[in-house]
């Protein structure tokens, strides 16, 4: 039970966050395609980060001395890294919807298709392979989870259930999120700045009416979406993929804007959705070795289902979701289209 | 003129703004006194939305100034003109739907603590404006949720929440029952007492007339001049405004009403919006040789009782007949057999922007067979028929059959519109605002046409929210209340402020009194037996 | 002659091609810039190196080698012949998009719909006897198999937006993942009993096939699927093989060019193409004169899904190429290509032919990089991005270039009886604008 939680865990934070992300950046008026380009962006130069940084003598003695506090303060340094490679990524989107007007759609395309060639071209260019790993062979748990030899638990020690399940084997960088995740989120419903995002999603004429610069504040939402893409596709690549890039993320931004959409675009809906569709890629990855009960049966494998059909459970359940709420689902009012001064 | 009396609080001065090809404002001066009612009279097009938006800081003029108390401002935005304490109740509302509407008045002038928004401070201020203004809103509501009233009143309190003290009103009354009119010429008056300045932008001359002290006339991009009101009658106004004599009443004989053509049967549409019927057990008749208009105020169920006859909706119940045969399970491509339909919004239903003159004017016919052969289209036969109906109707573009709609204009799409959809030559033509948005020379036109047509034995029903159409067009009148009708009028015997009162739901008349339902009552003691 | 060709500089077409032709020159130029950075940084690859990489990625398609450590150039058919038969399936995926585009669609499902279409394809080539069935009617079976999967996948999308209103973006992207995982899962588990006895290689050894799909008589190869060769089935050459000796190309490429013809001349000439250019350009207008805009939608997306499935069955039908069957973590990037093939011909299908074949020339040019030089063929990838985010704003060059036309003709005003400032202002706004204003109408 303890596993599948944090399973779900793992999955369900950075889509949470991503979804945060599309909820910025629509809620601005600019229909956001690109978080998956974004997370790419923000998983690749994350993990370069950390290559870097293992290079760093610091870094090496915290490593060798298991300073653990050391480590995930480089963990949250390539977070805030990441975010800001994603929050820049994001100006390209920008650029082009705000300042040039130009199809949404494309222009988010056009960024789900540099991401993974430019990373996979730089990948290829250090690694000689498609995949960027760690240097030395090292696992993203050495350097950035809790293990209860970080905590000076000994090994035989029986655990109540909290710390079993939420703080050993876990990543903080999963609470740096949660913790991000409401900060944002009370930023967007109770400021000032909020308030006139949301505006210029909704009616930026009226915005505009009232002296809101609706180009500042829908540059404010792409890029804080960006930032939030950028970090939650490192956390993903440091949680889920062993700390490596490959310029894949395998449709988790979509998936991402799928949660946003079942979540009407509201944070406390997203939150629950994501949790639901977090469960749903867990078993997809890890239905193999899921023991729900804890009776040491891998109870997925016993029953006659092919593990192709939980690899596509979460896209098919996507469907499915999207088609049951899509009559009741109300996207911002004027996202997608193009903010014009001279247009009333 | 006499400079010493004229305490000036805002003055514009020959003011020019061009757009692409077009001179909105050509050497206009307006000079607006402390504590009047200033109205601004035009045709739709005459550049006074344009000049509006120059002193609201959001177009540049490009030539001109603007003096503020005699000294010469600069407004390069909203801001700009809310320091100066200018606001403006835009013609289209400016609200964010889902807000509240506290929201909707805070928007841009929040008080704040370190971000957050400090919402209590702002209620106490509002709410002591609704008491000294009697401007009754309820601040919590969403704004969607809120009649149309209420959403001005909301426009009305944001200007006051930013103590302006020049307010512009950019055609305030459109979407108002005469009732609700009154009410907001009562405001504005108290306005004027309180010594603000009031801009009041309108083409209808009988609020000019009630409430103005003076006028300022524009046409075309050009200033005509100013006069006061005291001075000046309606007719010398009108010559103004149009630079001719007009017609102000439309030229018809009475109807002779022949067989019925539409017969609508308790009809009930459900809505998109909301979880009510949006007309709910409609019957009427419309005959050959009349003119039936079916008035209301806007979102009362015309669009959907439209839709319901057209085929763009479905109906829930009842029963829509054109010419004895019922169609209302028929499908859209079907009725039009039946019936010719001049849409609400030329833009989103009645034009494909995109295509070409020649390919809009064959929108519902392409498939026949003079158009069609073995699936491919007949260029040059459509390409005739264009020419023949751009002709015959005067429509004016820039290549001819292929000039883009897009690049027409708002009358000349309107007039490919009127001229495809008469042409069909259908016995009943449903018109539905078919003047909106269009200038005295290009609604004369409709007009006329719709008579002539009405004239040649065609059923004509008109949807019109402009109380000036339904009163001289119509032959007879109904009106929609809430999806319902409530009363069926002459228009020779009744005014357009009692109309007003059905309109606003006051007044209702006993069923029996309506033909519409004596008939009903006739089918079903005949449908008990 | 200066009158005619400014003449010609003014026509729109000119102006749609040179507006490409600059998104392609800027990608490219961005795909150079992104090789000199690299090669700066990089102590590997040095001042030659670079001018090595920058030369590839224009003249790639002319590469014929290298000569004592420099690179040589001239005609070059193999590359030449390659470069058609990779077009074959762009060409096809392009039109797609295109015809997608044309109904207001966006069809970002090629890669899934091209899937399907090369699973169908494959296992119908691989499952009919050929000893007892002619070639040449398998052949067309698993093509016209191909289509129809393509097709098949391409209406799920098409249908839930016509009738559930869902994004067809999103749509199409979940399908793409599930048609990747559903293609190995069939090619995992399914077998055939019919094809069970000898048959010869296309070499002419003969062969037993163990009832897979998978290619388990050659050790190395259970990744793969067979060739379609092997069951004897592959597309005939039609004399292009002498051309472009030493290449793949296939009459394959004709097909292509003929498809995309019969999509132009449906969508120009026809009322069926009428109907979906209406639905495309204002689906409240159409719904209006009784064009059925679910159907449209429907068709729009079948018809692109049915094209990209072509795509797929031109390529794998060519009888040399192998399939490898684990799909469930990567999607074609041919499907996804479309979108920069239809963008670069705006949409035209007989602008999709030329596009089509530049991408697939990129395509040669990214594995002469990879061959010649320490770069490797993602730089493709990046022009390829770089050119769909420029055609994004496209319009935006476009009207940049004609900007002097524009203001000549709103100049010369068009009849202003009663043109009023404010309708023609709001004429010429988009259709949004239009339902914005109705928006504020209707609260009003």
């Amino acid at each position: 039970m303890s596993f599948l939680i944090q399973q779900t865990l793992l999955y369900a934070i950075p889509l949470m966050i991503v979804a945060l992300a599309g909820v910025f950046s629509e809620r601005s008026g600019v229909i956001n395609l690109a978080l998956e380009g974004i997370m790419i962006m923000g998983a690749f130069v994350g993990v370069v980060a950390v290559r870097s940084f293992q290079g760093m003598q610091f870094f090496i003695d915290a490593e060798v001395n298991g300073n653990w506090m050391t480590l995930q303060l480089v963990g949250l340094a390539v977070m805030l890294i990441a975010a800001v490679a994603g929050a820049v990524f994001s100006l390209l989107l920008s650029y082009s919807a705000i300042n040039l007007r130009a199809d949404q759609t494309i222009g988010g395309t056009a960024l789900n298709l540099l991401a993974p060639a430019i990373s996979l071209f730089l990948i290829s260019l250090i690694a000689k392979q498609t995949t960027l790993n760690l240097e030395g062979g090292l696992n993203s748990a050495d350097i950035f989870m809790l293990k209860r030899s970080t905590l000076g638990i000994s090994p035989t020690e029986k655990l109540n259930f909290f710390t079993d399940t939420f703080v050993v084997k876990n990543y903080p960088a999963t609470y740096i999120c949660i913790l991000v995740f409401i900060v944002m989120a009370v930023i967007l419903y109770k400021t000032r700045f909020g308030l006139r995002v949301r505006s210029c999603g909704e009616n930026p004429q009226a915005a505009a009416s009232l002296g809101i610069n609706v180009f500042k504040m829908r540059y404010a939402g792409v890029t804080i979406s960006g930032a939030l893409a950028g970090m939650g596709g490192f956390v993903y690549a440091m949680t889920t993929q062993n700390c490596s890039a490959n310029g894949d993320v395998a449709g988790f931004g979509f998936l991402a804007l799928a949660v946003m959409i079942f979540g009407n675009w509201k944070p406390l809906n997203i939150a629950f959705a994501s949790l639901l569709f977090g469960l749903l890629k867990c078993v997809a990855v890890s239905f193999s070795t899921l023991d729900i009960n804890g009776d040491g049966i891998f109870f997925l494998t016993t029953i006659p289902v092919s593990s192709y059909f939980y690899m596509m459970l979460p896209y098919l359940i996507t469907l499915i979701v999207l088609s049951l709420t899509s009559k009741k689902s109300r996207a911002p009012k004027a996202e997608g289209i193009p903010y014009d001064k001279g247009m009333r | 003129m006499n400079n010493q009396k004229d305490d000036f609080v805002i003055e514009m001065l020959n003011i020019t703004k061009v757009f692409p090809g077009i001179k909105a404002n050509d050497n206009i001066t307006l000079q607006l006194r402390r504590g009047e009612i200033h109205a601004l009279l035009g045709e739709n097009g005459a550049g006074k939305s344009t000049l509006m938006s120059v002193l609201f800081g959001m177009y540049q003029p490009e030539e001109g100034v603007i003096k503020k108390n005699g000294e010469v401002v600069r407004i390069n935005n909203p801001n700009d003109a809310t320091k100066l304490n200018i606001g403006m109740v835009h013609q289209h509302f400016k609200l964010v739907e889902v807000f509240t509407v506290l929201e909707n008045i805070i928007l841009g002038a929040e008080t704040t603590k370190m971000g957050f928004l400090q919402k209590q401070e702002a209620r106490k201020k509002v709410e002591a404006l609704i008491d000294r203004y009697g401007l009754k809103v309820d601040l919590d509501a969403k704004v969607e949720d809120i009649t149309v009233g209420m959403q001005q009143r909301t426009e009305i309190l944001k200007m006051l929440y930013r103590d302006n003290e020049i307010l512009i009103f950019d055609e305030p009354t459109a979407v108002l029952t005469p009732q609700e009119i009154d009410e907001l010429m009562e405001i504005m008056r108290g306005f004027k007492r309180e010594g603000k300045s009031i801009l009041f932008i309108t083409h209808k001359l009988n609020e000019i007339m009630a409430v103005a002290d003076r006028v300022s006339v524009l046409r075309k991009g050009k200033y005509i001049g100013t006069v006061d009101v005291a001075d000046t009658n309606k007719q010398e106004l009108s010559n103004m405004m149009v630079g001719r004599p007009v017609q102000l009443q439309v030229v018809k004989e009475p109807a002779k009403p022949g067989d019925v053509v539409l017969d609508v049967q308790n009809l009930t549409i459900p809505s998109r919006l909301h979880h009510n019927n949006a007309v709910k057990n409609v019957s009427f008749q419309a005959r050959k040789g009349e003119i039936l208009c079916i008035a209301g105020i806007d979102g009362n169920g015309q669009s959907e009782l439209v839709y319901g006859l057209t085929g763009l909706e479905r109906p829930s119940s009842g029963k829509v007949l054109v010419g004895g045969e019922d169609i209302t399970r028929a499908s859209i491509h079907k009725r039009q057999d039946y019936l010719s339909h001049i849409p609400e919004d030329r833009h989103k239903h009645g034009l494909v922007l995109d295509f070409t003159l020649e390919q809009n004017m064959v929108l519902q016919r392409f498939r026949e067979k003079q158009f069609e052969h073995a699936g491919f289209i007949r260029k040059n036969a459509v390409r005739s028929y264009a020419e023949k109906l751009i002709e015959k109707y005067d429509v004016r573009s820039g290549q001819g059959p292929t000039t883009i709609a897009r690049s027409m204009s708002g009358g000349n799409q309107q007039k490919a519109i009127i001229a495809r959809e008469i042409d069909r030559d259908k016995q009943l033509i449903i018109a539905v605002q078919p003047t909106r948005g269009l200038d005295v020379g290009a609604i004369e036109f409709i007009h006329s046409e719709l008579v002539r047509e009405r004239d040649e034995g065609k059923a004509i029903l008109l949807i019109s929210l402009e109380l000036d159409e339904v009163m001289s067009l119509s032959d007879r009148i109904l009106v929609l209340y809430e999806g319902e009708i409530v009363g069926e009028f002459d228009p020779k015997q009744i005014t357009v402020q009692e109309l007003g009162l059905y309109m606003a739901g006051a007044k209702r008349m006993d069923p029996s009194e309506m033909s519409v339902f004596k008939k009903e009552e006739r089918k079903e003691t005949k449908n008990g037996q | 002659m200066d009158n005619k060709l400014s003449l010609l500089y003014r026509k729109d077409g000119t102006q749609k091609i040179l507006s490409s032709l600059i998104a392609i020159l800027l990608g490219m130029v961005f795909g150079s810039i992104l090789i000199v950075i690299v090669g700066l940084t990089s102590s590997d690859i040095g001042g030659k190196g670079i001018i090595d990489g920058i030369k590839l990625v224009f003249l790639g398609l002319f590469s014929t080698g290298t000569k004592n450590g420099s690179l040589t150039f001239g005609f070059n058919p193999s590359l030449f012949g390659d470069m058609l038969f990779r077009a074959t399936p762009l060409i096809m995926t392009g039109l797609s998009v295109a015809v997608s585009q044309k109904t207001g669609l966006f069809n970002i499902g090629a890669p899934g719909q091209y899937l399907m279409g090369t699973t169908a394809s494959l296992m119908i080539a691989l499952s009919i006897p050929t000893s007892s069935v002619p070639p040449v009617v398998v052949w067309l079976l698993a093509f016209l198999g191909g289509m129809l999967a393509g097709a098949l996948w391409g209406a799920i999308p098409g249908l839930l937006k016509a009738f559930l209103n869902i994004n067809e973006v999103l749509a199409c992207i979940m399908t793409n993942w599930i048609s990747a995982i559903l293609t190995s899962w069939l090619f995992d588990v399914s077998r055939f009993s019919i094809f069970n006895g000898p048959a010869t290689s296309a070499m002419g050894n003969p062969i037993v096939l163990n009832g897979s799909f998978k290619n388990l008589i050659e050790s190395t190869k259970s990744g793969y699927v067979y060739m379609t060769s092997y069951n004897k089935v592959a597309t005939a050459k039609l004399g292009l093989d002498k051309i472009f000796p030493g290449s793949q190309v296939n009459a394959g490429i004709l097909v292509a060019i003929v498809l995309a013809v019969l999509v132009y001349i449906i969508i120009h000439k026809t009322t069926f193409g009428y109907q979906l250019k209406a639905c495309g350009a204002n689906r409240h207008a159409a719904r209006y004169a009784g064009i059925s805009d679910k159907r449209n939608i429907v068709f729009s997306m079948a018809i692109a899904g049915g094209l990209a499935g072509v795509g797929a069955s031109l390529y794998w039908l060519s009888g040399n190429t192998e399939f490898a069957w684990q799909t469930y973590q990567s999607l074609p990037a041919v499907g996804f290509n479309g979108i920069p093939v239809a963008l670069l011909a705006i949409n035209n299908p007989i602008g999709v032919i030329f596009s089509g074949v530049f991408m697939a020339m990129l395509n040669i040019i990214g594995t002469r990089l990879k061959a010649l030089t320490a770069y490797n063929e993602y730089i493709t990838d990046v022009i390829i991005a770089a050119i769909v985010y420029l055609s994004a704003f496209a319009l935006v060059i476009r009207m940049w270039l004609g900007g002097r036309k524009k203001k000549a003709s709103m100049q010369k005003p068009a009849a202003p009886v009663s043109g009023t400032p404010k309708a023609e202002k709001s004429a010429k706004a988009s259709d949004q604008t239009v339902s914005e204003e109705q928006k504020g109408g209707a609260q009003a």
